[in-house]
């Protein structure tokens, strides 16, 4: 993985800044050009306005208070100049903060429905490589940082024409006046972009230092049995102290040095002002200006100050989303996608035929999980796969379920190889049952469907087989009932009998269970399987179990160690001819009340 | 854990007003409010530095520019380096001021952060609703952090906003008061219309939120199902799903950006209402009144003083609301009581072997049934007993009592004679240790998650104690032995791995009664046998009470206690419950049923 080098100056923040809101504005320019042409009216209505008020200066305010000329009509036409100018800036205003906002709200959704399509695609093996909580904060927070930039960015367009337009403003009254402009609005634009860029790398650092507070916090609330149970409270409390106090010291530090920049740059429109009020005065005295120009250009001075200081914030925002953005295009540039074929599902009411020929897989190129591999199942058989803990028998589900792929071998349904089938096509034929359910925040019956249209009876007989219609009635509103996290919880049995109505329900030809129903009541999984088993449903079926009971129902059994198929039978055969088997049978016969209590 | 009804102590905001919720704040961290007098001093005199320009520009026009004599540049310059001074004295006061409200704002919050940490660690709702740990997380994180960046930003700003308009609105009464006083009336009929609206942007802000909430949600789920989508084809059903909850935040909020966008633009048009106003009137009054025209410019330039501040006023107020429903969530965590508490004169447990006993115990969480009724029984010191029952019997609660990690309702739990009750927290949690069902372990290495037993135990203790258990041959076989990194959680090993950290951890501390919560999860064989013999000998010439979801461990121990429906129905050894033909009979049986081979 190639992580790009941070930024080594605000002048690369910018190129690489204006390149990223290049290629977002690609995407929609039309509000992109909304924002700035209203940013422009915004920049235009503050120069009109100072223009406004230095004329009225001279032809109203010193004439009729100083000179004691009468008023004549002289008043309307000033104050409609101020409001018809005011009008003006509204509305550049407005179009500049919604033109802002569309863009940056379409956006982040742009890049967030990119970055999912993006993860659907890709491979389980580099999916399991990042966890799914920091992907969650790519797609999140990281994609939301990444497009900030857009909203203030109209803004800091229409500050620079205001900073440009400014200068030749008063270059055009006066050359020594605006040398003067020009040197302090250099001068804040420099101690802005210096400020910014000497805090912004100790803002991230306090973000770090923020998520360890949080880490530390999660870490002892999830342990508080334990930390209890043995007293340290105390402990765990200072800690927690020791982490909330080196953030506390980090906050103080960067806020002393952000307050530094800030007096500075807050400092440098007042003091410009006052030195253009005395040096203006010289330029009255020499004839070259006039009191209203001197005031034009002093109140332009102290509308200007309030947004030029943010030519800062700009920059800043720049290099946040810049290291919002790196972490998304990160995910975005993976191309580790799963290849698909064109074979089409077959929807015959018949089970499939499996055949594992040479399977070998390993988690990463580290150890080999599984190596030579033979299975095979005939059409509408039962077959368990049973195996000591860390066999790789949980590796072969996800094999045959084409979660992952084999690193060398084939599997094939019907002599199809898996990796032939077109995209959403296998699931047609083949459904898959983890051991740890996973339902989605919807209704019982959306977690069954998963959003496909079904006829209800489908649904129902589904949840039958896989013994949940019974508790499924009990629950409040029925099938209808919100589970998840604003919603009713159900009980580890209870999410592994959906999980399996789920699977059922898509009438599949080779149906996978991995220990798919642990957490359920013994003889109610005994009837379960049993019910799977019969001729109700033409599927073949294979699953991983733990239970003697449920293993006793398979026609066939394969025994997997250390990633190996050692034998494949019947139980009988197997009891006779395989010692580990034996062994592992009656380990899980001594192994106790633990399903029933 | 088990499914009986649990307490439902909702965290939410203590309902007071604002004013109530920051004094109460200060008073729990008194660094909050140190020296805060001085500091809004110091912010209102750091403000006084805008004046300067608008007073300039008065002084010089008026006592210079339009001055009988003509204008005189010594004068003027003699006004600029005094103001030049003044701005630089007023720069340095501000900042003083920042730096003071930051420092203050960072350490009261540490304070406020580390007492609510050690105060949510003292509450037995820690340990009894693991799916509220989440929300008490964000009371310790996200809470504190919305009240600091408040603090740092909008308070800050607030601060000096409200000063610079105070401010401005003083200097405009001392040059002319009539105008002052129409700046003043409008300033107040606008901030009155902006603080109507701005509940109408509040609404729209909670319903960004809330659809905020929901696409965080979705995308959360279609990445954590990514599997479950996968395996059962229905990506572009997930597709579909994220982009309506992405377009439905899009719209929420851009509808909330519209508003607050209107209402920052016509602060515009309202500033200029007061600039032409003041134009028109100073103009037509003032020349009969005398008024100077250096003194309308200055208002000219004191009225730019108050757009930024009223601009940044509704925002400011949302950020305001927000921080102080943090200081609200904050408060009733700290409000609530510590339901098991150290005792204030406690007394120490005898040294020696421990024995235990139940006077007519009952249990219920508040409001909720019974989940343990009438239980009384003894067990002599050096037993070794294992509790058995089904899911919900009782039995977890039972080793909760015995351990006081939760208290009873009615009745007493003794050691020794001495009621639980009275007996000192370091002298019980060092004496009866409690083993839980799932060994947890910090993201540290194995040496300092067994050092978690027993504080300062040096490296040989460590050593022995792997060796007592007979699991030194395990420990050799780790990468870096006693300082193998665990991983979070213990993700770097097994389950029955992290059990086995645990038991010794709980050795270390060297017990002299021991409670212990029986795994649940599979374990593999070989390891199986390790922890049998680990447990043996953690047990071994102690006291002990295991609650058993194994048969084999109900068949080795000295007595069985059966609970079923909250109470204590039979007990006896493995034989004779046997013989009895009752509760433990039928558990032994249909145990029986589900693991020999069914019929077909």
């Amino acid at each position: 993985m190639t992580t790009r080098q941070p930024p080594a100056s605000p002048f690369e923040v910018l190129r690489r800044g204006l390149r990223l809101i290049g290629r977002f504005v690609k995407w929609r320019p039309r509000p992109f050009i909304r924002a700035v042409a209203g940013a422009a009216m915004f920049a235009s209505a503050i120069i009109l306005s100072a223009l406004v008020v230095g004329r009225i200066t001279d032809r109203l305010i010193i004439p009729v208070l100083d000179g004691g000329e009468p008023i004549q009509n002289r008043v309307w036409p000033a104050v409609a100049a101020i409001l018809g100018v005011a009008l003006w800036k509204a509305t550049g205003i407005v179009m500049r903060r919604f033109g802002a906002s569309w863009l940056q709200q379409n956006t982040q959704a742009d890049v967030r429905m990119r970055l999912i399509r993006h993860q659907l695609d890709l491979k389980l093996g580099w999916i399991s490589r990042r966890s799914t909580g920091d992907l969650l904060a790519v797609t999140d927070s990281d994609a939301s940082q990444a497009i900030w930039i857009l909203g203030p960015l109209p803004y800091g367009t229409g500050v620079s024409l205001l900073l440009v337009g400014t200068v030749v403003l008063i270059f055009a009254l006066d050359p020594w006046l605006g040398l003067l402009t020009l040197v302090s609005a250099a001068a804040i634009v420099a101690v802005e972009v210096a400020g910014s860029w000497a805090t912004f790398a100790q803002f991230e650092r306090i973000q770090e230092l923020r998520s360890e507070v949080s880490d530390v916090a999660h870490e002892s609330f999830d342990g508080a049995l334990t930390v209890k149970a043995l007293g340290r409270e105390d402990f765990e409390t200072e800690r927690f102290r020791r982490s909330a106090e080196t953030l506390r010291d980090r906050l103080v530090q960067v806020g002393k040095r952000f307050a530094f920049y800030r007096m500075i740059a807050d400092s440098i429109p007042l003091v410009a002002t006052v030195l253009l009020l005395v040096a203006g005065t010289a330029r009255i005295i020499a004839g070259a200006l006039t009191p209203g120009d001197m005031v034009s250009v002093a109140y332009l001075f102290s509308l200007s100050a309030v947004p030029v200081r943010l030519v800062g914030y700009v920059i800043w925002e720049m290099a946040s989303s810049l290291a919002g953005w790196e972490r998304v295009d990160e995910v975005l540039s993976v191309d580790e996608k799963v290849s698909y074929g064109d074979v089409r599902a077959m929807t015959s009411g018949e089970g499939a035929e499996l055949d594992g020929l040479e399977v070998a897989f390993s988690y990463g190129g580290a150890l080999p999980v599984l190596r030579g591999v033979h299975i095979d199942a005939d059409p509408g058989t039962t077959l368990a796969v049973v195996g000591p803990t860390g066999a790789g028998k949980t590796t072969l589900m996800l094999l045959l379920a084409r979660l992952w792929d084999p690193e060398s071998g084939s599997i094939t349904l019907d002599g199809r190889d898996l990796r032939t089938f077109a995209r959403s096509e296998l699931s047609d034929e083949v459904a898959y049952v983890p051991q740890h359910a996973f339902l989605f925040d919807d209704t019982v019956r959306g977690n069954i469907t998963l959003g496909v249209d079904m006829d209800d009876a489908e649904v129902e007989e589904a949840a039958r087989v896989a013994g949940a219609h019974e508790f499924i009635v009990q629950l409040p509103d029925g099938y209808e009932t919100r589970i998840g996290e604003r919603g009713t919880t159900l009980s580890g049995g209870q999410q592994q009998r959906l999980a399996l109505a789920r699977a059922l329900v898509r009438q599949p030809r080779l149906l996978l269970l991995d220990d798919a129903t642990s957490a359920v009541d013994p003889s109610i999984e005994a009837a379960i399987l049993r019910r799977l088993t019969t001729a109700e449903l033409p599927a073949t079926v294979v699953l991983v179990a733990y239970r003697r009971a449920s293993i006793m129902l398979a026609d066939q059994v394969v025994y997997v160690e250390e990633g190996r198929v050692i034998a494949q039978g019947t139980h009988e055969e197997l009891m006779e001819s395989t010692p580990g088997y034996a062994r592992l049978l009656r380990a899980y016969e001594e192994d106790s009340l633990r399903r029933t209590a | 854990m088990s499914t009986v009804a649990e307490p439902s102590v909702e965290f939410e905001a203590l309902p007071i007003s604002t004013g109530r919720a920051l004094r109460r704040a200060f008073g729990e961290a008194p660094a909050l409010r140190k020296g805060l007098g001085v500091t809004l001093l110091l912010a209102v005199l750091g403000t006084i530095g805008q004046l300067v320009v608008p007073i300039v520009v008065q002084q010089v026009i008026d006592r210079d520019l339009l001055a009988e004599q003509g204008p005189e540049l010594r004068s003027v310059v003699g006004k600029g380096a005094l103001a030049l001074g003044l701005l630089v004295l007023t720069a340095l006061v501000t900042r003083t001021a920042i730096v003071r409200l930051n420092t203050n704002t960072a350490g009261g919050l540490k304070e406020l952060r580390v007492k609510l940490f050690g105060h949510l660690h003292r509450l037995s709702i820690m340990h009894v609703q693991a799916e509220r740990r989440g929300a008490l997380v964000s009371r310790v994180t996200n809470d504190i952090t919305t009240i600091q960046e408040f603090m740092e930003w909008g308070g800050i700003g607030m601060l000096i906003g409200i000063s610079q308009i105070s401010l401005a609105l003083m200097v405009m009464f001392v040059y002319q008061w009539q105008l002052a006083l129409l700046v003043t009336i409008a300033i107040f009929t606008y901030v009155g219309m902006l603080l109507t609206f701005q509940r109408l942007l509040q609404k729209a802000h909670d319903r960004v939120r809330e659809k905020v909430a929901d696409s965080l949600s979705v995308m959360s789920e279609t990445i954590t199902g990514l599997p479950v989508i996968r395996a059962h084809g229905v990506e572009e059903t997930a597709i579909a799903r994220v982009e309506t909850a992405l377009q439905n935040q899009v719209m929420a909020e851009h509808k909330a950006n519209r508003l607050s966008a209107l209402l920052f633009s016509s602060a515009e048009l309202f500033a200029a209402s007061i600039t032409a106003a003041v134009i028109a009137v100073g103009v037509v009054v003032g020349a009969a009144r005398g008024t100077s025209a250096g003194t309308l410019l200055a208002f000219l330039f004191l009225v730019n003083l108050m757009i930024e501040p009223i601009q940044t006023l509704v925002e400011t107020i949302d950020q305001a609301q927000r921080a102080a429903a943090g200081v609200r969530r904050v408060l009733r965590v700290l409000d609530a009581p510590i339901d098991i508490a150290d005792p204030v004169d406690g007394v120490d447990l005898p040294l020696g072997p421990l024995g235990v006993r139940l006077d007519r115990v009952t249990f219920r969480y508040p409001g909720g049934p019974d989940v343990l009724a009438n239980v009384s029984v003894e067990i002599p010191v050096g037993r070794r007993v294992a509790v058995v029952g089904q899911t919900g019997s009782g039995k977890t609660t039972f080793a909760k009592l015995l351990t006081r990690l939760l208290d009873p309702a009615e009745g007493v739990v003794s050691i020794q004679g001495i009621p639980l009750r009275n007996v000192k927290f370091s002298s019980l949690r060092t004496r009866v240790a409690f083993v839980p069902q799932e060994g947890f372990l910090f993201n540290t290495t194995i040496a300092d998650n067994v050092r978690y037993g027993r504080p300062g135990a040096g490296e040989r203790e460590l050593k022995t104690a792997f060796l007592e258990l007979g699991l030194d041959g395990w420990l050799e076989r780790l990468p870096d032995g006693l300082d193998t990194v665990v991983g979070e959680r213990g993700s770097n090993l097994s389950a029955g791995e992290r059990q086995l950290v645990a038991l010794v951890r709980s050795w270390i501390a060297a017990p002299d009664l021991l409670v212990l919560d029986e795994a649940t999860s599979a374990v593999d064989p070989a390891l199986e046998v390790s922890l049998r013999r680990a447990i043996e000998r953690l047990t071994a010439g102690r006291t002990s009470i295991t609650i058993a979801h194994r048969l084999s461990t109900a068949e080795a121990a000295e007595e069985v206690l059966v609970f079923d429906h909250g109470g204590l129905v039979e007990r006896g050894t493995h034989q004779e419950l046997l013989a009895q033909g009752g509760v433990y009979s039928r558990l032994y049986a249909d145990w029986n049923r589900a693991t020999r081979p069914a019929a077909r």
